[in-house]
C-alpha cells in the first residue's frame, strides 16, 4: 500500500532558527510515587516460626505519622515491594513496627534482614480506622491470625488513651498455640484485665494449652458486648463471614462494624490495579472499611 | 481556537520539518497492520491507517518502564521524559489518552507517566479508513475537542485545516506553510468532523448510561461464564486496550548482583494470577475463575470508571476485539447481548 498523502521531497525545507515546544519544569524527587524512605532496623524480634516483628525509624529522622490500621510498602531493592499493615501505635513516638511473615521471595528477603539493616518503605498509605468514630464507645477487636499485627496498632492506640473508650474487649484467634504473635504482649494482656478483656481461642490445642480451643466465634459466648460497640475485623477471608453472622445476632449495626481488608497491591497508591474491590482500590479507599459500605459489594467477600 | 489551512503538498515539508526539530513517531505500515513508530520520512507517515496495533499511550506508559535504579550507593527515581511529537493520532486515541491524564494524575500524581506524557506534542487527525472493529462512534469518541495541541481534518484534494489548540501546538506552526483558513475550508471541516455519524460498522445502539445501569445489575447474568469458557486468560485484550493502566512492579539485578533496576510493566486483569496473593499455607484467589475476571474488564470499561470519567472507559477502538485469539472479547457483542437480553 502506498500513502495517499505523502511522497518524500527531494529536497528539504529548513528553518533558520531551532523551534522547539515549550516545556514545563523537571520533576522534583519528592514527587516521585515510587521513591520510598530508608528506614533503620533498630530492633528484630522474632516472634513465631515465620514471623518477625521490626522495630524501625527513618533515616531522616521524620516520623511515620500515621493513623492506626493504615499501611506501608516495605521493599528491599533486587527483591521487591510488599504491603504491610503498621503494628504499631502512633502513640508510640520515636519508631514504627512492622510484622513480616515469611510467605514469598521478597518477604523472605525482608525477613532476614538484622538489627542495624535499612529497609525501605513507602507510607502511610490508604485509610485507616477512623478513631474519632471510636472514642466514647465500646470497642471490640477481632483478630485471627496475622490479623493481629495491623489491629496492634488500635490496641496500642487504645491502651496508651484508654480515657477516651469505653470497653475494650480483644478477640484473638490462632491455628495453634505456636502461631500466636506477640507473646510478650499476650502475657500483659492476660494479665492486665483494668484495661483490656482478652479472650483467645487455638484451632488446635497442644499439650500445654489451658484456653479456649475452636474457631473464633466461639468466643462470643466468653463475655457480653453491647449493642452499641465500635467492632474492627481482622483476618483471614474466610473469616468475615461468620463473624459479622455472630455480629448481626448482637444487633450490632453495619456501619459499626469496620473490616482491615487485604488484596494484592503493587503500588499503593491507587494506580497499578491489583487490590480492585469492584470499582474501589484496597489500596486507598482502605484498607479499612465501613461494613456497610461494602457489604454489598459483590468482590468483598 | 485557531484554524489555519495547510495545502495537501505543504504536508511533506511541514513533517520534513518537525522531524528536523523533534523525534516525530506516527503511523507507520508494518506488515498487514499499522503501528506507532519513529518517523524518519514523510512518506512512512501512514494518515491513511484504519487502527494501530498499540495505542500511542506506550510512548507515556511504556510496556516496560524503569522506576528506580539502585546500587549499593544508594537509589534513584527514573523520570527522564524525552520531547516527541506524536503525529497522527485518531479522535478515539485522543480520548484514551486525557481519561489516562486523569486517572495518573487522580490522588498522588504519577510522574512517571506524567512527565513522559507533558513532554509530548500531540497532533491528532480524523479517521481516514475505519477500522473493522471500530465503534468509536457508539462511544461517543469520534470528535474530541481537547487532548490535542494540532489537530488536522482532512477536507479533500485542497488539503487540511489545522486547529491550533495550545501553545506547543502554535510553536509548531513556524515550521509550516499556514494560511487563515477560509470560511468555505471551515465550513468543509464542520461537515466532516460532525457530519460523519455513521461510518462504524460495528454499533451499541443504548447509551453508555443505560449500559452502565443495566451492566451494573448483570453480576450474575450467565454471559460472563458464557464468554468466559473460551478465554485463555492471555491478557491481550487488556495489553491493546488504550485506557488499561494496570500493572506490575519487579526488580532485576545487574550481572554484578549488587545493583539493578525497579521497573513496572504492563499488566492485565484477566490473567490468572492479577488477584491472586500468599497466605499462610497457600494461596487466596480474589478472581479466582475466568469468568470474574472477564466480567471484571467489561465492568470495568462500562461501569465502575463511569462517574470518575463522566462516560465508559472504552473508545471503542477495536483493539481487543481484534487482538483476541478466541474471539470472545468484543465489547460491542457482550454490550449488546447484555441490553438486548
Amino acid at each position: 500500500m502506498n500513502s495517499p498523502y505523502l511522497t518524500d521531497k527531494a529536497e528539504k525545507v529548513t528553518t533558520e532558527a531551532p523551534v522547539k515546544v515549550p516545556v514545563k519544569a523537571p520533576v522534583k524527587e519528592e514527587e516521585n510515587i515510587f521513591l520510598p524512605k530508608p528506614a533503620k532496623i533498630l530492633h528484630a524480634l522474632p516472634m513465631a516460626k515465620s514471623e518477625k516483628c521490626f522495630r524501625l525509624s527513618f533515616e531522616d529522622g521524620t516520623s511515620m505519622g500515621h493513623q492506626p490500621g493504615q499501611i506501608v510498602e516495605a521493599s528491599l531493592f533486587g527483591y521487591g515491594e510488599i504491603p504491610l499493615g503498621i503494628a504499631s501505635s502512633p502513640t508510640r513516638e520515636g519508631y514504627f513496627e512492622l510484622v513480616i511473615r515469611k510467605t514469598g521471595r521478597v518477604s523472605n528477603a525482608l525477613w532476614n534482614l538484622n538489627e542495624g539493616e535499612t529497609m525501605y518503605i513507602r507510607g502511610p498509605l490508604g485509610k485507616g480506622f477512623p478513631v474519632e468514630e471510636f472514642k466514647g464507645h465500646d470497642v471490640l477487636i477481632i483478630a485471627g491470625g496475622i490479623g493481629l499485627c495491623p489491629t496492634r496498632s488500635m490496641i496500642e492506640y487504645i491502651e496508651d488513651r484508654r480515657e477516651e473508650f469505653g470497653r475494650f474487649i480483644l478477640f484473638f484467634g490462632a491455628r495453634t498455640p505456636k502461631d500466636q504473635l506477640f507473646m510478650d504482649c499476650i502475657a500483659r494482656w492476660r494479665e492486665e484485665k483494668e484495661w483490656i478483656e482478652y479472650h483467645e481461642t487455638v484451632d488446635q490445642a497442644d499439650a500445654d494449652w489451658k484456653g479456649n480451643v475452636g474457631v473464633i466465634t466461639t468466643l462470643f459466648s466468653k463475655t457480653s458486648i453491647s449493642k452499641d460497640t465500635r467492632v474492627i475485623i481482622c483476618g483471614p477471608p474466610v473469616m468475615y463471614k461468620f463473624v459479622i453472622k455472630e455480629l448481626k445476632k448482637l444487633s450490632i449495626p453495619d456501619s459499626h462494624i469496620y473490616v482491615d481488608l487485604e488484596r494484592r497491591m503493587k503500588c499503593g497508591v491507587g494506580k497499578c490495579g491489583h487490590c480492585q474491590i469492584n470499582d474501589l482500590y484496597v489500596c486507598t479507599d482502605g484498607p479499612v472499611f465501613k461494613f456497610a459500605s461494602i457489604k454489598n459489594l459483590e468482590e468483598a467477600f | 481556537m485557531r484554524l489555519l489551512f495547510l495545502q495537501k503538498d505543504e504536508l511533506a515539508p511541514f513533517v520534513d520539518n518537525l522531524i528536523a526539530s523533534h523525534p516525530v513517531v506516527g503511523p507507520k505500515a508494518k506488515k498487514d497492520r499499522f503501528v506507532f513508530d519513529k518517523i524518519e520520512s514523510p512518506s512512512e507517515l501512514r494518515l491513511d491507517y484504519d487502527t494501530t496495533v498499540l495505542p500511542p499511550k506506550k510512548y507515556f506508559f511504556q510496556p516496560q518502564q524503569d522506576l528506580i535504579k539502585f546500587s549499593p550507593e544508594g537509589f534513584k527515581g527514573c523520570i527522564e521524559p524525552k520531547q516527541r511529537i506524536i503525529f497522527g493520532v485518531h479522535p478515539y486515541d485522543i480520548k484514551a489518552i486525557s481519561m489516562l491524564d486523569q486517572l495518573f494524575s487522580e490522588g498522588k500524581k504519577d510522574w512517571n507517566y506524567l512527565a513522559n506524557r507533558n513532554a509530548a506534542t500531540i497532533i491528532g487527525i480524523n479517521v481516514h479508513t475505519v477500522y473493522k472493529y471500530a465503534f468509536f462512534e457508539s462511544m461517543g469518541a469520534s470528535i474530541v475537542t481537547k487532548g490535542y495541541d494540532l489537530f488536522l481534518t482532512d477536507i479533500g484534494e485542497e488539503g487540511f485545516v489545522v486547529e491550533a489548540a495550545t501553545d506547543k501546538g502554535e510553536a509548531l506552526l513556524l515550521l509550516g506553510s499556514f494560511d487563515q483558513a477560509t470560511p468555505d475550508q471551515m465550513q468543509k471541516r464542520r461537515e466532516i468532523l460532525y457530519g460523519q455519524t455513521d461510518r462504524c460498522s460495528q454499533k451499541i445502539v443504548h447509551m453508555p448510561e443505560e449500559i452502565a445501569e443495566k451492566v451494573s445489575r448483570s453480576f450474575h447474568h450467565p454471559i460472563w461464564e458464557e464468554m468466559a469458557d473460551r478465554c485463555f486468560s492471555c491478557g491481550s485484550c487488556n495489553l491493546v486496550c488504550p485506557t488499561c493502566y494496570c500493572f506490575d512492579v519487579q526488580d532485576v539485578w545487574n550481572l554484578d548482583q549488587a545493583s539493578g533496576t525497579r521497573f513496572r510493566t504492563w499488566d492485565g486483569c484477566l490473567t490468572e494470577d492479577f488477584a491472586k496473593v500468599t497466605v499462610q499455607g497457600g494461596e487466596e484467589n480474589f478472581r479466582e475463575d475466568r469468568a470474574s475476571r472477564y466480567r471484571h474488564r467489561i465492568m470495568r470499561k462500562a461501569v465502575y470508571l463511569n462517574t470518575k470519567l463522566e462516560g465508559p472507559a472504552c473508545v471503542g477502538c477495536g483493539r481487543c476485539a481484534s487482538a483476541c485469539p478466541a474471539d470472545l472479547a468484543n465489547p460491542v457483542h457482550v454490550l449488546n447481548k447484555i441490553m438486548e437480553g
